[in-house]
């Protein structure tokens, strides 16, 4: 018996690990060490987990330590997305399909999407210690919560819009030969939305680095709360002061994104290219050095062909399984049962939930309304101003890199990994910077905002320059127009539409950044400046209920008001009158 | 070749469908239709835009329910999907992260084949139509030709009584268009093996004719069934035969008599009251459309035949018919019997420089009632009248037509009439 195990699987796994070694396949060896590497984390983060409740962890400053925070924080974003994705997949797929769902759900999705989330991290935490107050597990959670609310949102209305406009043809291939919804949605509904959902994908992700430092140490009440992490570690070297730490914890971010940006985005953008539903047009085709190893690599071969091995044996479903599968693909009456009492729960939750806000908001006065809704100017002016000087510099250089082949070729991929380094990692050493050179923190608060906005503005922009037609260009060579009127008569329109949804993005960042920005504590002083952002900091430390509720509606409601009122409409003005594509 | 009578597989019984209109009015796309598909035949359905050929195949299929009537499958009555049909898309509809293989297999798996089946099937319906050495390509890597051969594998993998296509040829070059339909031909001509039936909706009469044993002639808004013609030629079959002539001329004649008839379209001033609301639903064609017509007539002598137009401008028969009727509208062309000649306004036209051009069209505008529906309106606005509005009074006017392709060609021959001014972003007519 052992003889026969040892022989076939022992021999057979015995092969397979030293395959590699064998044929010095280095790809292969790289698969295997990834494994290893896999497993061993696992362990560690049980470990961590499951320990008693510290609240705050002893931070090591030296350079060995950071692996392991960086490992701890890599783990809490992938949690995070693992959850987020699954979010995606059942709400979206729910507002996709039940017409019920998608006039309570779509709204709230886009509303979700578009507010400074930063805001709603608190009251999301005191909840979350509320429900774990024993183990790490609480606060580990609560800090994927963190996280995972800068990620769903995005992820699932992308999800949800591309459900809605799966062209007309392949929805009528797919019920005219019977599939059901379950191979409707593996074989069309997923592959088609995967483009949006990569692009949205990454940029969750680069947004989860953004909100690392707030998730992983928050002040609430009189309590500090530390969790083990990149975002921990650089806390803690700015509030000791050491410049050295810092550096290593920026070069560490550094690295973690050039590494997924190669590793992870590039290969999944080249993969994700064949899902691409566009006739006709131009297909680049999407080659990537790590996915063109992958497909060199003999072990996922291997696991590739044992996969297939079990699908040929796969035995076709007995008659009656499948009367049952089609009984329920027609609105079903369990399936609609489950929908309709999962509605009737959302609405519950949803009324409750503004009923305890209109009773927070009712203990908060009129002067302190007053207050915030000036701390709201403040803020918003900040942002307006911090998206104006952005703008600033980054149109003429957008339109120089995206109309320059060579420079965008060379560029593109530096402005992108620009764009995904949190900027909130060095808020706070840069505020300490300049508060040292004497510049106010009201000043420094608009700087920093450009520093975390200008990229969005930048890529969007190069973006829009590259999709210039050339004939267009060159009708303005061949009229002889000047630098000026070209730019006046052609640049400037072109881009517009992308400008308009760098401008949207921007001002969503901006809002966020207010949050981290307006007011920073150290060990030896605290600065803070007059704003929204300020406000609901302030709030948070204090601990009081009303106030933070107000200060996050508030601004909430200043974002919300704002799109509707002035980008929707350039939006619509950027589509009918400026879309190159008409 | 009259083939004996036998039941049939497939029948439209009394079959309407209508779909709910734009601004809440009703859409009537099919009325009344009686058809049915027989074993070992080919059904061509031909007929111009809006006859609802396609949504004729949909309702064959199962897609869709009809409003009133039924679809009986072996004299049983469908309800969901046709288990006899499989089709084959004018835009190909092939999964495009598939490969050829995988869009073949695919619809086989959905059927819950064992997989060592679903491979089997597949590989003979790529072997089929060719394919083979083609099964790891991705569509956008193949021509319209070859993605259509993957369209047809995928339709004959699932072995089906009826082979439904919709327009399968109208996106592919005519070369390999021929080639493609050769190769239908011989696969149906099997007759131990399915497809016993091909439904098939044509863009041209030469096409029908090479390929049917009836061709089915539907008639434009609401769609009806004109007639059905017999073609009781041997195949294969020569289009230069004086038997198949006689056939097209005859089909020809159908057609127009069909889309054209010979009484008076516009009918001058609307005497009862009755007639107050009645407007002329415009036929959608572009001023510049109508104006290349007036040319070439004016090239071929001021007289020409429907069909001649639409082989010699190498312009779709369809488009041809419709810029014709709006032609006729104003009364710059007549048609009678099957051919298109100037009128003498239409001929006072052609040679007059563009403002006086511009002076007729305005006046022949004013002729049609819905024009000077709209002046009134502008009037009664004070000069500025609301898209919205007119688009409502589209709506009412004209239940049966879309009130926003309405609009578009009335602001098109408008603006050409220099009648009134379109604001598109304010979305407001203004007075010149």
């Amino acid at each position: 018996m052992i003889h026969r195990f040892l022989d076939t699987v022992w021999g057979q796994a015995m092969n397979l690990l030293t395959a590699p070694i064998r044929h010095r396949r280095w790809i292969d060896l790289l698969v295997l060490a990834a494994l290893v590497g896999t497993l061993a984390a696992l362990w560690l983060v049980g470990k961590e987990w499951t320990a008693v409740q510290r609240p705050t962890v002893e931070i090591a400053l030296s350079a060995w330590a950071l692996p392991k925070y960086l490992l701890l924080s890599l783990i809490r974003a992938i949690a995070a997305y693992v959850v987020s994705l699954a979010f995606t997949l059942v709400v979206a797929y729910w507002a996709a399909k039940d017409p019920r769902a998608e006039r309570v759900l779509v709204p709230i999705l886009d509303i979700l999407q578009s507010v400074p989330l930063l805001a709603f991290l608190p009251p999301v935490l005191l909840l979350m210690l509320t429900l774990f107050p024993r183990s790490n597990i609480g606060l580990e959670l609560s800090a994927i919560l963190l996280i995972v609310t800068c990620q769903a949102w995005n992820m699932a209305f992308s999800f949800y819009q591309s459900l809605k406009t799966l062209p007309k043809e392949l929805e009528e291939t797919s019920s005219l030969y019977g599939f059901t919804w379950v191979q409707k949605l593996r074989w069309v509904e997923i592959p088609f939305a995967t483009p949006g959902l990569v692009w949205n994908s990454m940029v969750s992700v680069a947004n989860s680095w953004f909100f690392l430092m707030s998730a992983e140490a928050f002040h609430a009440g009189n309590k500090n709360f530390q969790l083990p992490g990149l975002g921990s570690y650089m806390n803690t070297a700015v509030e000791q002061g050491s410049t050295r730490a810092q550096i290593y914890a920026i070069v560490t971010m550094l690295v973690l994104v050039i590494l997924l940006d190669q590793l992870v985005w590039r290969p999944v953008v080249a993969w994700s290219q064949r899902f691409q539903v566009d006739e006709g047009g131009e297909v680049d085709p999407g080659e990537n050095w790590l996915l063109l190893l992958f497909r060199r690599s003999r072990l996922l071969k291997w696991l590739e062909k044992r996969r297939n091995q079990r699908l040929h044996q796969r035995t076709p479903r007995p008659a009656f399984i499948r009367k049952a599968h089609e009984e329920f693909q027609r609105p079903g009456r369990l399936g609609s049962w489950v929908a309709s009492s999962a509605m009737v729960g959302i609405l519950a939750l949803l009324s409750l939930g503004a009923f305890s806000v209109v009773r927070l908001l009712a203990e908060v006065s009129g002067p302190k309304w007053l207050v915030l809704l000036k701390a709201g100017g403040a803020s918003l002016s900040r942002v307006l101003l911090s998206t104006f000087l952005a703008t600033l510099w980054t149109l003429p250089v957008g339109l120089w890199i995206g109309m320059s082949p060579k420079w965008s070729r060379r560029l593109q991929s530096v402005v992108q990994v620009a764009a995904s380094f949190p900027s909130s990692l060095i808020f706070a050493s840069l505020i300490l910077v300049f508060s040292s050179l004497g510049i106010g923190l009201g000043v420094s608060c608009v700087l920093l905002m450009v520093l975390s906005t200008q990229w969005y503005l930048l890529f969007n922009i190069i973006a829009g320059a590259q999709a210039i037609p050339a004939d267009l260009r060159e009708a303005s060579t061949a009229y002889r127009m000047s630098l000026w009127k070209r730019c006046w008569n052609l640049y400037f329109p072109a881009v517009f539409p992308f400008l308009v949804t760098g401008w949207v993005t921007a001002t969503g960042g901006a809002w966020n950044a207010s949050i981290i920005t307006e007011i920073v504590t150290t060990k030896q002083h605290t600065l803070r400046t007059f704003g929204l952002g300020a406000e609901v900091v302030l709030a948070t430390e204090q601990g009081s209920m009303p106030h933070l509720a107000a200060s996050a509606l508030l601004m909430a409601a200043l974002v919300v008001l704002f799109n509707r009122l002035v980008w929707v409409p350039l939006y619509r003005l950027a589509e009918t009158r400026y879309a190159l594509n008409r | 070749m009259q083939l004996p009578y036998t039941s049939p597989i497939c029948e439209l019984r009394g079959v309407q469908m209508r779909f709910p209109g734009p601004r809440g009015g009703v859409q009537r796309v099919l009325e009344d239709i009686r058809l049915e598909v027989r074993p070992d035949e080919i059904l061509c359905l031909i007929g111009p835009n809006g006859s609802g050929k396609s949504t004729l195949l949909r309702l064959l299929a199962g897609l869709m329910p009809p409003t009133q009537g039924e679809v009986r499958h072996h004299g049983e009555k469908l309800d969901g999907l046709n288990p006899g049909v499989a089709m084959v898309f004018q835009s190909f509809a092939l999964y495009p992260w598939m490969t050829v293989e995988e869009n073949v297999r695919v619809v086989l798996r959905a059927r819950d084949l064992p997989e060592g089946e679903v491979r089997e099937r597949a590989h003979q319906a790529i072997r089929k139509v060719g394919l083979e050495g083609f099964e790891e390509a991705f569509p956008r890597e193949l021509s319209r030709g070859t993605k259509q051969r993957v369209g047809v594998a995928r339709a004959l993998a699932v072995d089906p009584e009826i082979l439904v296509m919709d327009e399968p040829f109208s996106q592919v070059d005519a070369l390999t268009a021929e080639a493609l339909r050769a190769e239908i031909m011989d696969i149906w001509a099997d007759k131990e093996r399915n497809p016993s039936a091909i439904v098939m909706v044509s863009q041209s009469i030469r096409e029908a004719l090479l390929m049917a044993d009836r061709v089915a002639v539907l008639s434009g808004s609401p769609g009806t069934l004109r007639t059905i013609v017999e073609v009781p030629m041997a195949r294969p079959r020569d289009s230069r035969s004086p038997e198949f002539m006689k056939l097209v001329d005859h089909l020809h004649d159908i057609f127009t008599s069909a889309e054209l008839p010979d009484v008076q379209v516009t009918a001058p001033i609307p005497s009862a009251a009755a007639q107050e609301d009645q407007v002329e639903p415009l036929p959608m064609a572009q001023s510049g459309d109508i104006l290349g017509l007036l040319e070439f007539l004016e090239t071929q002598g001021g007289t020409s035949d429907l069909f001649q137009v639409a082989s010699h401008t190498h312009v779709a028969f369809e488009k041809v018919l419709t810029t014709v009727k709006a032609a006729e509208m104003l009364d710059l062309v007549d048609t009678p019997k099957r051919a298109v000649l100037l009128t003498p306004l239409g001929k006072r036209f052609v040679n007059a420089n563009m403002d006086d051009r511009k002076d007729l069209w305005r006046a022949q505008l004013l002729e049609l009632r819905l024009f000077r529906v709209v002046q009134e309106m502008m009037h009664l606005e004070e000069g500025e009248l609301s898209e919205e509005t007119l688009l409502q009074e589209l709506a009412t006017r004209l239940p049966m037509e879309d009130p926003e392709k309405t609009f578009e060609t009335l602001v098109a021959w408008g603006r050409f009439g220099e009648l009134f001014a379109y604001r598109e972003e304010r979305g407001v007519l203004t007075p010149e």
